[in-house]
């Protein structure tokens, strides 16, 4: 076993490190939380230049060729600053499962695109439910000619008013399995028949009710076999479940040196509030958090890397990291008292985001249930 | 990154399961649990022997030593598997094999370490050791231990008492820590460790009965006890630094020891889960069980990656400060977590006493919940453990 990085992660987590610093101030995630794009197209265009959107592309799509881990260690620095960007929508959920799936001619058409900065990219999977269920999606696509003609609505999709293309979970059949019968489809985001409706969140992140009213996709833009998406699905989510809980872990551990910091500042009764154990007991607590988190998220992301993901472990790292980033976040506003709770402090930024965290790529029961599944339950 | 466990592990592991197989009665594991050792001495030793046969007792040592200088994995799979398959007589009186042997191997003399090291490889019963460190007044505030080794020509001479002193009523030595220079700056110094033979004249051994009745450990009281200065374990007032060390090693087996313990305890609740039929289905596909068995395996799986960890910031030379305190919690907080969800299983049943043909699962879920409180004392409380934790992972002030 080896728990260390290589010289060349240490070093991307340096670089994104102090990109995101200087870039990405708190100032600018408050700039961006009111800005309607939600994103700095200029911040996103020096990403790319950095090579971060195509990252782990390999060089044929203008990518870099790096791992899966190199992947969560960038992904980890961006959740540390709350970097607001498409940078999850794009990569995580749609450039992945279009490199694992899609045919070679789709690649050379998208991927270079996203490499460079140049196409945005989202994932709509939920509908009224809101839950990931094969049995939950309703919207139809049916064969009318050479095109497929989508009906339906999809809920909670991030950043789908910048997005370029929406990879659209759709029913193309019915059977007893719910499983079957389920296809995936690039669809132009701003083509006609497609609205969006804002649904504002706590988080101040972008997300949008999404309707798709007769919109016809040609039978090229299928990403994989017809009737066959959930496969594609299951292992968007299951990638998207240890990206996510990469940003979580930054995030904890921003949360924490900041409470860290501050009980050695804050003075009450003549001397800092760390010196006392009710307040030393509450960060222990955040450091074991914190370490479960890293810890369970960089194994799964190892088997990832090595093309061996482990389900289990996967849920593992997802369900502690949902159930870690709440309490931290908590415990962090009661040692920072009063000031914890106001807008102008920078712990309300990453407790606010708690909830769009938990249910992106699965709340704490959808990993439970697998893990319970595991156990032979 | 790479989290694979090697060829010589995994054999290993599969070794273990079929010696564990071969000789135990399948009833053992309630015993550990509840009583922290077997009732049956003569059955521990007796494994203790044959885990020494198969060079597994001490594989960590180098062979002149009686090991086999296996890696710190192999040790870390083998602490594992003990606990899982709950095999006796590994440790030969808790501290011989995991932390008396090994702080000798750094801190004795030549001589010491031909004399004891191979009595503890042995598993014969002169191997055996108990560790005398607690006292009345000197609990969590370790440093402020009494019992006074003074100087009398070759020999000091031994005054005080110790207490919760696990296995002394088998131990045939003690390892203690005791107070050589009583005028000083600093508490901690002027503290020494010395070798006793129990069946020194002036070693009185009584037992304390736990909260169960069940004798696991003992007061042990030294009434001029006269001790040859060659027992003197490294320099003389230095006793403080080879205790840090002591603990250190002591606290690394903590998480394999825990894990494989309640790893087993998982699986057999989830056995138990779905053969136990509850309103006409079995109890497995309750979504409440399977939430809090869940939620215990998740924790499992953390207690596990930290023990690992640990065993590779040891691996690379490095001194580990916090993450033996950040293992114990862990390994305390999944004890907590299995005993109580195992209980609630169980139902009415969790309250037959775990002795009875009535209980289930062999006791072993009883023999949890009656001893892990007791075992999240030891070896330092959870309140010493994340102070520590908030000293030297985060750097703030001391604060006791």
């Amino acid at each position: 076993m080896d728990f260390s990085f290589t010289e060349e992660q240490d070093m991307l987590r340096i670089l994104a490190r102090d990109f995101l610093a200087k870039e990405c101030p708190k100032a600018k995630v408050r700039e961006m939380a009111k800005d309607e794009r939600g994103y700095d197209p200029q911040m996103w265009h020096s990403m790319a230049e950095l090579g971060w959107m195509g990252l782990i592309f390999p060089e044929e799509y203008g990518g870099m060729g790096a791992s899966f881990m190199d992947l969560v260690i960038l992904i980890e620095e961006m959740g540390r600053n709350i970097l607001p960007s498409p940078f999850f929508s794009t990569i995580a959920l749609c450039a992945l499962p279009l490199l694992e799936y899609g045919s070679s001619e789709q690649k050379i058409k998208f991927l270079p695109r996203i490499a460079k900065g140049e196409a945005i990219w989202t994932f709509a999977l939920a509908e009224s439910s809101g839950r990931y269920k094969a049995s939950e999606v309703k919207l139809r696509a049916v064969l009318e000619g050479t095109n497929y003609v989508l009906q339906g609505y999809k809920l909670f999709v991030t950043d789908a008013h910048v997005a370029d293309y929406i990879l659209v979970v759709g029913r193309t059949g019915e059977s007893e399995r719910p499983e079957d019968g389920i296809t995936l489809f690039m669809v132009d985001a701003r083509g006609p028949n497609v609205e969006m409706e804002a649904i504002p969140t706590i988080g101040g992140d972008r997300q949008f009710k999404v309707s798709f009213d007769r919109v016809a996709v040609p039978k090229d833009n299928i990403l994989g076999k017809i009737g066959n998406g959930w496969d594609i699905v299951d292992f968007i989510l299951q990638r998207a479940a240890v990206l996510k809980c990469a940003e979580m872990s930054g995030a904890c551990q921003a949360v924490l040196d900041m409470t860290s910091s501050y009980a050695k500042e804050r003075i009450q009764f003549d001397r800092p509030i760390g010196s006392f154990q009710a307040i030393q007991h509450k960060l222990a607590d955040m450091v074991i958090d914190v370490e479960a988190v890293q810890y369970l998220l960089y194994q799964a992301a190892w088997g990832i890397s090595i093309g061996s993901p482990l389900p289990w472990q996967i849920s593992a790292a997802k369900a502690k990291a949902n159930e870690a980033y709440q309490r931290i976040c908590i415990e962090a506003i009661a040692a920072h008292g009063a000031i914890g709770y106001t807008m102008d402090h920078d712990i309300g930024l990453y407790y606010r985001r708690v909830r769009a965290a938990e249910f992106a790529a699965g709340d704490t029961d959808l990993h439970r249930e697998v893990i319970a599944t595991g156990l032979g339950l | 990154m790479d989290f694979r466990l090697g060829e010589k592990e995994l054999a290993l592991k599969e070794e273990i399961r079929k010696f564990a197989e071969a000789e135990l009665p399948p009833d053992l594991m309630r015993n550990t649990l509840i009583d922290g050792e077997y009732r049956d001495f003569e059955f521990e030793i007796s494994m203790s022997r044959k885990l020494a046969q198969r060079g597994w007792l001490v594989m960590s040592w180098p062979e002149k030593y009686g090991g086999r200088g296996t890696s710190l994995w192999e040790q870390t799979i083998y602490e594992m598997e003990i606990a899982y398959w709950g095999i006796p007589g590994a440790w030969m009186g808790i501290s011989g094999t995991q932390w008396v042997g090994p702080c000798l191997m750094m801190f004795g003399i030549e001589e010491q370490r031909k004399k004891y090291l191979p009595l503890i490889a042995s598993g014969e019963k002169d191997g055996i050791w108990c560790t005398c460190y607690s006292e009345p007044n000197a609990g969590s505030d370790f440093a402020n231990i009494q019992t006074r080794a003074v100087k009398d020509g070759d020999d000091y001479i031994i005054n005080g008492q110790k207490v919760w002193t696990s296995a002394a009523h088998r131990a045939r030595w003690c390892w203690l820590a005791a107070r050589t220079a009583p005028n000083v700056a600093k508490k901690h110094q002027g503290i020494s460790i010395f070798i006793v033979d129990m069946k020194s004249p002036g070693v009185t051994v009584n037992p304390i009965l736990n909260y169960y009745g069940r004798h696991h450990f003992n007061e042990v009281f030294f009434d001029n006890v006269r001790v040859p200065a060659s027992n003197l374990v490294g320099e003389e007032n230095k006793g403080w630094y080879y205790l840090m060390q002591s603990l250190a090693f002591e606290r690394r087996s903590i998480a394999p020891t825990t894990y494989g313990s309640l790893k087993r305890i998982l699986e057999e609740l989830a056995k138990y889960a779905g053969q136990t039929e509850y309103e006409g289905q079995p109890l497995s596909q309750n979504p409440v069980i399977r939430t809090k068995l869940a939620d215990l395996a998740i924790d499992l799986e953390v207690l596990k990656m930290f023990a690992f960890q640990l065993a590779w910031r040891i691996s690379q030379g490095q001194i580990p400060v916090y993450e033996s305190s950040r293992n114990k919690i862990m390994g305390d907080e999944v004890m907590r977590r299995g005993a109580i969800t195992g209980a609630e299983i169980l139902g009415i049943y969790s309250q037959v006493d775990p002795d009875s043909e009535w209980a289930k699962l062999n006791g072993t879920i009883q023999g949890a919940y009656l001893g892990f409180p007791g075992q999240a004392i030891a070896a330092g409380t959870a309140e010493i453990e994340k102070s520590i934790i908030a000293q030297f992972r985060l750097g703030l002030p001391k604060s006791y």
